[in-house]
């Protein structure tokens, strides 16, 4: 009874929350911003009502019910590459020295997961109950080990760059970062065992969505924070720097 | 098996860096004025002098092989601590370009903008000459332009002391400059 109660509540309230992520977004005009973001999150409630009257209409069948899932985490998957790219767009558009090239690299890095992914994910296939199911393994697998090596090699080329994220991009990024990482775990764990273990597997990838809306949720609605320009910012120069410069200033 | 466990690992590891990543921003966030503590002294004359290709044709005609050797070593590793050191002062600069950028004064914005755009590339051709002086060590062959991240750091120098005439100056006197 507790088991069917958590199902219940980890299918619901992610999706509750994704209702007050899209209402603060429109109130906030963050969809002029981040507009692949926003149709994903729209798209997420939209699925998540279509799945839900689809499990307990009479009319619809356990096959047609997958081909449904399958159908929405397609578009869902396609959805949540655009909103990487919406990442990689915001995160370097205030600087063209790497606009350019990160661009380019997001295509090449977006290529060679895909083939290592497919690699990876053809690698082994378990004790799956149909083919539809082994689809979706791979799928799952796949579109988890592009994802992750996106946003982890996003995260670490800014860094690595210091580059300042903006909080709204930032809580995106690491809810997509948090549910990656977490779904490739559980994608490639279920392809080893099968469907026996799958309720453990898809309480923890249930609970992992839950927090990664909460993660967005909080960056929605906290505060942007600028860092202040001061004088006292600035390193300290010395006499000697001061004056080359004047010297070069004066030469000019 | 294999692949389930590289995979299982690879996710955790992911998901350890996500979290790394994220409290490390928030320990970063707002500590402007901590920043510029973290600065380090860069000798470009030195530096220049390390990697000049005269200077290694000099000791390895004076040399014997294994003090050449040795000698290499050392200024080999030497010139890594001056790059890591530029590039590291280019990371707090940006920081300090970005947040100029947000300047009511058109002329600090104007600095700001180039600063962050010559620590990009300072950040850049760091990289690379931190690579190509660890190959150096292992296999002697092409060897470390220092023009490129000498003249970046001291287009950086001369930025950060533009944006502090910008902001101690009157706006007149800033915008002629």
């Amino acid at each position: 009874m507790t088991v069917t109660w958590l199902r219940y509540y980890l299918w619901i309230a992610p999706h509750a929350l994704l209702v007050v992520v899209l209402v603060v977004m429109f109130r906030r005009k963050l969809q002029r911003q981040f507009p692949i973001f926003f149709t994903y999150i729209a798209f997420e409630i939209i699925q998540f009502l279509t799945l839900f009257i689809a499990e307990y209409s009479p009319s619809i069948s356990r096959k047609q019910y997958y081909l449904l899932f399958l159908f929405g985490s397609a578009i869902s998957t396609i959805l949540r590459f655009g909103v990487l790219y919406e990442i990689f767009i915001h995160v370097f558009r205030n600087y063209p020295a790497l606009n350019r090239s990160a661009r380019v690299s997001f295509r090449w890095a977006v290529l060679l997961l895909f083939v290592a992914a497919t690699a990876f994910s053809f690698s082994k296939s378990g004790d799956q109950i149909d083919r539809m199911l082994t689809v979706i393994f791979v799928f799952d697998r796949t579109f988890s080990i592009v994802q992750c090596g996106l946003l982890l090699s996003l995260f670490l080329f800014s860094r690595y760059f210091s580059i300042s994220w903006k909080s709204h991009v930032f809580g995106i990024a690491l809810g997509f970062g948090v549910f990656a990482s977490v779904e490739l775990a559980t994608s490639a764990i279920r392809s080893q065992i099968g469907v026996s273990g799958n309720q453990i597997l898809d309480f923890i990838t249930m609970a992992t969505y839950h927090l990664c809306v909460l993660i967005w949720l909080f960056y929605m609605l906290a505060r942007e924070q600028t860092p202040k320009y001061n004088s006292s910012d600035l390193p300290e120069h010395d006499l000697e720097t001061w004056n080359q410069e004047l010297h070069r200033l004066i030469k000019k | 098996m294999t692949v389930t466990f590289i995979l299982v690992l690879a996710g955790l590891l992911a998901l350890a860096c996500f979290l790394l990543l994220a409290k490390g921003r928030v320990a970063s966030t707002g500590d402007m004025e901590k920043l510029t503590t973290r600065l380090r002294p860069v000798d470009v004359e030195a530096f220049r002098n390390l990697t000049d290709p005269g200077e290694e044709e000099y000791l390895r005609t004076n040399l014997s092989g294994g003090d050449f050797r040795k000698i290499h070593r050392e200024r080999t590793l030497a010139a890594i601590e001056y790059v890591s050191g530029a590039a590291q002062n280019a990371a707090v600069l940006m920081r300090i370009g970005d947040a100029a950028r947000r300047s009511p004064n058109p002329s600090t914005v104007e600095a700001g903008e180039k600063l962050v755009d010559t620590a990009i590339r300072l950040r850049l051709y760091a990289f690379h000459a931190i690579a190509k002086l660890y190959f150096g060590l292992v296999l002697p062959g092409p060897r470390v332009s220092p023009a490129r991240i000498a003249e970046s750091y001291e287009q950086m120098t001369r930025l950060v002391v533009m944006l502090g005439v910008f902001q101690h100056a009157p706006q007149g006197v800033a915008a002629s400059l």
